[in-house]
């Protein structure tokens, strides 16, 4: 058979190899940051730009999609064109892709800053960034497949499984998440509503994790690690069952995130059995990782790569057992809205996703410049404070989260609560400042690492395109003898990427029909009423300053809960709600049935000084909101595209909507004139109040009735 | 050997020593400065004790390896052992020393208010960061000698002389004999990558077989029998059981106050209620009471009635439309109690910056005659900020 002689493309891996690093270190610091103002509130500095509900969802944006997503694209360009035996299909697409997505990531950062956001965490960007996503993401499925098509090996090797069910899946979770109603250039409303927004949203937030932060970096894994050890992968039959049920299972296992809210038992009760189902799968790629190992593990004592994987992979396994138990309604009631989740997700982020890019690159970088790493004393330097910064942020964490918990739920046996929400906040600081410190470690080993690789590039010669030679396919294929019934979708990528669509399609579907056909699942409430003007834009402010990073508005039906923040929520009171803003921490308290609670006057000197009235509170002020008017330009595309979203506003209400937002305003002021403030009725701090006046006042009096019974 | 082990009793004890003083002195103290109520302390504790086992772990793997064949006919080896013994109880001693020291101050200064982290002196809190990193740095020096030791040639000859036994978790893996591996080694090659063809390892098929039965199970007793209780029954239940335990607690309890058999309180229940007061009330009305965001309650006029039985039910209810939210489900009828009495004392106090009047005059009748007086002392004031 002829030999063909082509060659790799090296530079697009090159690039994306320094935009990981670049992001990594950037997303990083804008952890820090954020979590340093968790412990000294002052690091705010009363910017809207460098406040936490801004801050947190540039770091986690940066994290998941600058860092972690560079880095996928750094594995898959490397470890495809190898597996596949050709060069990648087409540089200009490479071009377009790499460059496509660091400008994303640049539009991401400037107006997640500038406040520009949908309010769905880690979906939080807007429109015209969503439709940026799409084209980007396209372009890299069209690049992946042009190879594919062009390869010069029958079979696709199961990294490359992974990569197709990633293509497919994270294409399919993004477009039916991002689904929303432009109200201008830089706003959007979500298309669904409440109970559904949060469901789909939380299939979309799970099945990131899944798709995004777990499925490509498995495929790389399945690359790297035995390319690294030097050693046959474990076991075949056991990539085919694991590949195959965790990408089916993951995606039943969202409304886990949802467990005791105002969602369908039915679906809660789903998210539980998939999410317990969940743990063979995902154990499944940590042996055969673990295994391949086997026979190896003195190289595991020298290498500091293959270290760096190890606990890449144990971390991964530590992280997808302990989510399964997070899953479980009971352990939910006490870990959901706590520091817990944010400890488990920094394991797998920390410890996964981030360890296993470390080895990649250091394994990587050196392969690419011809040369030797330049330390391997400041590589195992790395490592070691990598771990222990890992150790020292999660631990703390638990702690926290697991000691807050139990407060939240402690009475007197006289019947009260025995603290007040502030008592559990006050006991977090210590745990917030140790787990900074663990961040700060986990840093400076990134830092580490980018001077190392610095010096290693400057040490070496950079090789942009590799020779290889192979022989051509032949067009015919026969096989010999009997084979594995799997190796023919192997054969097979177009099968494979169908299949993979129509096996991570069920789920979802099987949830989301019967939610949003099905009348009973969320019962209407005759007193709940569409927004006011003055209201909605009160709540745009409440989205765009991120307060549903730190405040949930979903009060689970405990006791503990009803008798801090009242009746539980129901269903119904969210039907006007695009999007949703149940939340998923509570830093601080709930706001759900905020309204009426506390007097106009004392939410306007709350939010210039959260602390005049909640003494120890860490909540950062919102000067800005003092001068800021509210943009009552918008008021008419607001109310437009609400009805267009099935809001029930009276006809031609948008043209009403600014006199009856006038007189709203005008008795928020008066209200706050009689307590001795004076405010112009213009400005956004009277629209926030009118919002958070409303919060869950709907159905008070119902509700009233109710306990009377 | 012997003499090894009693050493290390002697020294495992003495490192706990001073724990264990400590520990007894700070449960003794009568205040509320006890350490194990700190969780911070307790964390901290935690990591001590578990890089403590670390230690004692490495240590024994060190003597292990110091102690075995391989190294007693190499004399000069032997004789670095020897001096890496003497590091490490050097190191030992000092760690001891320190903690010891350590421990010495803080009972020092544990009565002194000196600046505290998260409820923690800055003394204790320190020589505890302090000895968590002397236990690290003993852990990477242990690290390194045994790894030291462990030369790959000497591995080499350990691991042949080794029988070739299954380990447990080989076996309980099912997997295929490294050196049989060429059995079972799949014709796949892909960028010099091979698969082999082990069996799925029987734990993980029938653990996987086991969630997969436990979901159906849980899905049945949840949904389809309905054996199990959804949230809103779990909830129903929770609150009646929530209210029959308060009930019998209350029929025994000394302060079963409500509105309708409040008395006014003195003394220490006045103080308590002031604590309380400015904690939870002085957001609002003040620290003085002289009303800020919530209405005066130093005046005589009253927007829900002035008298003992009113300001209790205003402050267990709420007056929730006009911004007074109810305190019920924070405070105890006790606690309520003794804020109101403490409001009670307010009046006439006439302090600086005072919120004009709301609601009506409020006059005592049929009121003792010093509370009588009182009254009459906060309609003067009243006169005279009417002037």
């Amino acid at each position: 058979m002829e030999l063909q002689k082509f060659q790799y493309d090296n530079k697009i891996v090159k690039w994306f190899a320094y935009a990981t690093m670049f992001w990594g270190v950037v997303g990083m610091i804008a952890g820090l940051l954020a979590a340093l103002q968790l412990a000294i509130p002052a690091l705010n500095m009363e910017l809207p730009y460098t406040t936490f509900g801004r801050v947190r969802p540039i770091h986690t944006n940066a994290v998941i999609f600058a860092f972690v997503g560079n880095g996928i694209f750094m594995g898959v360009y490397y470890s495809l064109q190898r597996l596949l035996k050709t060069r990648m299909f087409s540089d200009l697409l490479s071009k377009v892709h790499f460059y496509g997505w660091q400008l994303i990531i640049v539009l991401a950062a400037i107006s997640l800053a500038l406040g520009k956001t949908t309010g769905k965490e880690y979906a939080e960007l807007e429109w015209p960034i969503d439709i940026l996503i799409t084209i980007v993401w396209v372009v890299f499925g069209w690049n992946m497949f042009g190879t594919i098509i062009r390869r010069r090996e029958r079979h696709l090797y199961v990294a490359i499984w992974f990569y197709i069910a990633t293509f497919v899946t994270v294409a399919m979770l993004h477009i039916v998440n991002s689904i929303e109603i432009p109200v201008s250039f830089w706003k959007s409303y979500s298309w669904y509503a409440g109970v559904q927004d949060a469901l789909v949203q939380w299939w979309y937030g799970h099945n990131a994790v899944a798709f995004f932060l777990t499925t490509p970096y498995l495929g790389l894994m399945y690359y790297f690690l035995p390319k690294a050890a030097n050693r046959p992968v474990y076991s075949y039959r056991l990539s085919i069952i694991h590949f195959w049920s965790l990408i089916f299972i993951y995606i039943w296992a969202g409304p886990h995130h949802l467990l005791y809210t105002a969602v369908p038992d039915w679906a809660q009760s789903l998210g539980v059995v998939f999410s317990l189902m969940l743990i063979a799968p995902s154990w499944g790629g940590m042996i055969n990782g673990l295994l391949t190992l086997r026979g190896a593990w003195d190289k595991v004592r020298e290498e500091v790569v293959l270290k760096f994987m190890v606990v890449a992979v144990t971390a991964y396994g530590m992280a997808t057992f302990e989510g399964p138990m997070l899953s479980l309604k009971n352990v939910s009631a006490i870990a959901h809205y706590t520091d817990w989740i944010v400890a488990h997700v920094h394991v797998g982020a920390l410890g996964w996703n981030g360890f296993l890019t470390f080895g990649i690159l250091y394994w990587l970088i050196p392969k690419l410049f011809r040369t030797e790493l330049y330390s391997k004393k400041l590589a195992n330097m790395h490592f070691w404070i990598g771990t222990l910064g890992i150790v020292l942020y999660a631990i703390p964490m638990y702690w926290s989260g697991i000691m807050q918990s139990l407060m939240w739920k402690e009475f007197t046996p006289e019947g009260q609560l025995k603290w007040q929400f502030m008592d559990t906040v006050t006991k977090m600081i210590p745990f917030y400042i140790t787990r900074a410190i663990g961040g700060t470690l986990y840093l400076t080993g990134a830092v580490i690492m980018v001077y190392n690789i610095v010096k290693t590039i400057k040490a070496g010669s950079f090789l942009a395109n590799e020779n290889a030679e192979a022989p051509a396919l032949e067009k015919v294929y026969n096989t010999h003898g009997k084979e594995h019934w799997h190796r023919w979708i192997e054969r097979k990528p177009v099968q494979m990427m169908i299949v993979s669509l129509v096996v991570v399609a069920i789920g979802g579907i099987i949830e989301f029909v019967p939610t949003f056909l099905v009348k009973s699942n969320i019962p209407t409430i005759a007193s709940v009423k569409p927004y006011t003007p003055l209201e909605l834009h009160g709540r745009d402010i409440y989205v765009r300053e991120g307060c549903y990073t730190c405040h949930s508005q979903m009060i689970r039906p405990f006791r503990s809960e009803t008798a801090r923040y009242g009746e539980y929520s129901k269903a119904g009171e969210f039907v006007y709600d695009h999007p949703f803003q149940w939340g998923s921490k509570r830093t601080g308290p709930d706001l759900a049935r905020l309204g009426g609670k506390y007097p106009d006057s004392w939410h306007y000197n709350h939010m210039l000084d959260p602390t005049s009235m909640s003494p120890g509170s860490i909540m950062p002020p919102y000067p800005w909101l003092f001068d800021d008017q509210i943009d009552v330009s918008s008021t008419v595309a607001k109310i437009k595209a609400m009805k267009r979203l099935g809001v029930p506003y009276p006809e031609n209400y948008e043209h009403v909507a600014a006199a009856d937002m006038e007189k709203q305003a005008k008795l928020i002021t008066e209200s706050l004139g009689k307590d001795g403030i004076s405010i112009l009725p213009d400005r956004e701090v009277v629209a926030l109040i009118a919002y958070l006046q409303r919060l869950g006042t709907d159905i008070k009096h119902e509700a009233k009735k109710d306990t009377l019974k | 050997m012997m003499r090894h082990t009693k050493n290390k009793a002697i020294a495992a004890g003495l490192l706990l020593l001073p724990v264990f003083g400590f520990a007894q002195e700070a449960g003794s103290a009568p205040d509320h400065t006890s350490y194990f109520s700190n969780a911070l302390f307790n964390a901290l504790l935690v990591l001590i004790i578990a890089l403590l086992i670390v230690i004692i772990a490495l240590g024994q793997t060190l003597r292990n390896i110091a102690g075995s064949d391989y190294l007693i006919d190499k004399a000069k080896e032997k004789d670095e052992k020897n001096k890496h013994q003497d590091t490490i109880r050097n190191a030992g001693l000092m760690l001891l020393l320190f903690s010891g020291l350590s421990m010495e101050a803080q009972n020092a200064q544990a009565s002194a208010d000196s600046w505290r982290i998260g409820g923690l002196d800055m003394l204790t809190f320190y020589s505890m960061i302090a000895f968590i990193v002397l236990e690290v740095i003993l852990i990477i020096i242990l690290y390194r000698l045994i790894t030291g030791f462990i030369k790959p040639e000497l591995r080499a000859s350990v691991q042949a002389s080794k029988p070739k036994e299954k380990t447990i978790f080989e076996k309980l893996n099912a997997s295929v004999d490294i050196e049989k591996e060429h059995d079972i080694i799949l014709d796949h090659d892909y960028d010099g990558i091979r698969e082999l063809d082990n069996d799925l390892p029987p734990w993980w098929k029938y653990g996987f077989y086991l969630t997969i039965t436990i979901a159906v199970i849980y899905l049945i007793n949840f949904h389809i029998t309905g054996t199990g209780d959804l949230q809103t029954e779990e909830y129903r239940k929770a609150i009646a059981q929530a209210k029959a335990d308060v009930a019998e607690y209350m029929k025994n309890a000394a302060n079963n106050v409500d509105e309708t058999n409040v008395k006014q309180l003195e003394g220490a229940d006045i103080e308590s209620g002031k604590e309380l007061f400015i904690a939870n009330c002085a957001a609002c009305h003040g620290k003085a009471g002289q009303g800020s965001v919530g209405p005066n309650l130093t005046d005589a006029y009253w927007l829900h009635g002035g008298s003992l039985a009113d300001i209790f039910k205003t402050v267990k209810y709420g007056w929730v439309d006009k911004g007074m939210k109810s305190w019920k489900e924070d405070l105890s009828p006790m606690q309520i109690a003794q804020i109101s009495s403490f409001i009670r004392t307010l009046a006439g106090t006439n302090p600086p910056d005072g919120k004009s009047p709301q609601g009506d005059l409020y006059q005592e009748n049929a009121a003792p005659a010093d509370s009588l007086a009182l009254t009459k002392d906060t309609l003067a004031v009243k006169a005279d900020s009417l002037k």
